[in-house]
């Protein structure tokens, strides 16, 4: 299982360069990405890509629309 | 020769809204427009709906072709009107098609044309004759609202016929070269003839995910394919412009380690063409991505023989990456059909006609037993649009049967 740090870490990172407008400090566990201000496809490319960066395949079903970063973390750190 | 679309045409509607007239009348943050990357959208009237739709994009088709030897119909649609009898039927009465057609519905949600389109070019290969042919007809109305905040600019009514034979004058479907992705989620649904059901990050996440993995499965089965120099054009299910832009971002970055810049810029040549009539009608649901290669081969004109990959999906989920191609033919095929001249035409609707019109075109797949239809009141609207054309209208319902008529 991956380290729950990474994949924030990582989730965070790419979210930045998808939407480099947003801060380090925005980006926070209890945020929505869709409350940081990323559209529909700047979100389904920040999850898309953190699944490929972390080589982690997250069930299409378990994916869904307001989940909080700490949901989505847990997704992928359940799923590593 | 190879099977596949001899003839294609687009039916968008002959009443139209702009896409920021919906925005600014639905107060729907502008800063987004952008990213949903739409002109416009269709509208129906109320004596539009699944059936006039279909036939009102074959007609032109089979004006030109006769329908003698039509011996599959297939209508691919998510806005079924009943549970048993299916839109087929009624587009069989329309367009006068023979009685030896086999005629049958498929629902797979956005992907469910593509699936009926090679389901026909196998029927056809194994008939053996030359002079066989199928119509795949898409179909589909939209019943959003405004509970579906940016979906609602971006979501169209009308069809898309193709017909379907031994010689593939406007796409020439690669033999074997094909590449699917399937499993079940509920991404986005109609539970009620009236309402959609999406998940939009589920959604978006699906189609890419599909995306990726389809072509990865087209690759296995074509040796030496390549997403960067196989294919001259790609064009992809748009359910609003934008989506197209992001899938080919994501592929170009999965499969070819692109930079930003060189992705825009092939952008911009291989796929942007094939956005004018998505951005036009809005989503087609099944019939977007054939809206997108009409499309392309008008704005594309080739002037030379030309590979196309094309990318179809389908709530649900179902996905498949296959390929073609145009060329001079299916250019002139397209251009007798004058689909940007009749897009253009249509009669363009302010916020009030809109919100007037919705009721009606919300309502049109809920069952009633009786229903009278206002034929006479929005004729006008109708012909100034058609420009000579016919059109079929659903003239009203009783006891359940749904009645039609060639106006115009």
């Amino acid at each position: 299982m991956i380290n729950e740090t990474l994949v924030f870490e990582t989730l965070r990172d790419t979210t930045l360069e998808v939407v480099p407008e947003l801060t380090a400090e925005q980006f926070r566990a209890d945020e929505c990405l869709a409350d940081l201000g990323c559209n529909s496809i700047d979100r389904a490319d920040i999850i898309t890509m953190a699944m490929d960066r972390l080589g982690v395949v997250v069930p299409i079903g378990e994916v869904h629309s307001g989940l909080k970063v700490r949901d989505l973390v847990g997704l992928f750190a359940k799923h590593s | 020769m190879t099977h596949g679309i001899e003839w294609l045409n687009v039916y968008g509607g002959v009443a139209a809204i702009r896409a920021k007239a919906i925005f600014d009348g639905r107060g729907l943050d502008t800063e987004r427009f952008g990213n949903v990357m739409m002109d416009a959208r269709s509208v129906a009237l109320p004596f539009e709906d699944p059936v006039t739709n279909a036939a009102n994009a074959a007609r032109p088709i089979l004006d030109r072709t006769g329908t003698d030897r039509i011996e599959l119909l297939i209508t691919a649609t998510e806005s079924g009107l009943d549970h048993s009898k299916s839109v087929a039927s009624h587009v069989h009465r329309a367009l006068g098609l023979p009685a030896s057609c086999r005629m049958l519905e498929v629902k797979q949600a956005c992907y469910g044309a593509t699936a009926a389109l090679h389901l026909a070019i196998g029927h056809l290969a194994a008939r053996a004759d030359p002079e066989a042919r199928a119509l795949v007809i898409a179909t589909d109305v939209a019943v959003v609202g405004a509970e579906g905040a940016y979906a609602e600019p971006a979501t169209g009514s009308g069809a898309v016929a193709m017909l379907v034979g031994p010689d593939g004058g406007v796409l020439a479907v690669d033999p074997g070269a094909y590449g699917l992705h399937s499993f079940e989620t509920l991404d986005s649904a109609r539970p009620h003839p009236d309402r959609d059901l999406v998940d939009v990050d589920q959604s978006l996440v699906a189609y890419l995910s599909c995306a990726t993995a389809s072509f990865a499965d087209y690759r296995n089965r074509v040796a030496g394919a390549d997403l960067e120099t196989t294919f001259d054009h790609l064009v992809w299910h748009t359910p609003f412009a934008g989506m197209a832009k992001a899938a080919h971002r994501a592929l170009m970055r999965d499969q070819a380690r692109a930079s930003t810049a060189a992705i825009e810029a092939d952008f911009a040549r291989r796929v942007e063409a094939s956005l004018r009539y998505p951005g036009l009608i809005g989503n087609l649901f099944s019939g977007s991505v054939y809206a997108a290669l009409a499309s392309l081969v008008d704005t594309a004109r080739p002037a030379r023989e030309a590979r196309v990959g094309i990318f179809s999906y389908g709530s649900g989920c179902a996905s498949e990456f296959f390929s073609g191609l145009i060329g001079p033919r299916s250019a002139a095929r397209l251009a007798e059909l004058r689909i940007g001249d009749q897009l253009d035409a249509r009669v363009d609707l302010d916020f009030d006609q809109y919100l007037a019109l919705l009721p009606a075109a919300r309502s049109c797949l809920v069952p009633q037993k009786d229903k009278d239809i206002d034929v006479e009141g929005h004729l006008g609207l109708a012909r100034a649009a058609a420009a000579g054309r016919p059109l079929l209208a659903l003239t009203g319902v009783r006891d359940y049967r749904r009645t039609y008529e060639w106006i115009n």
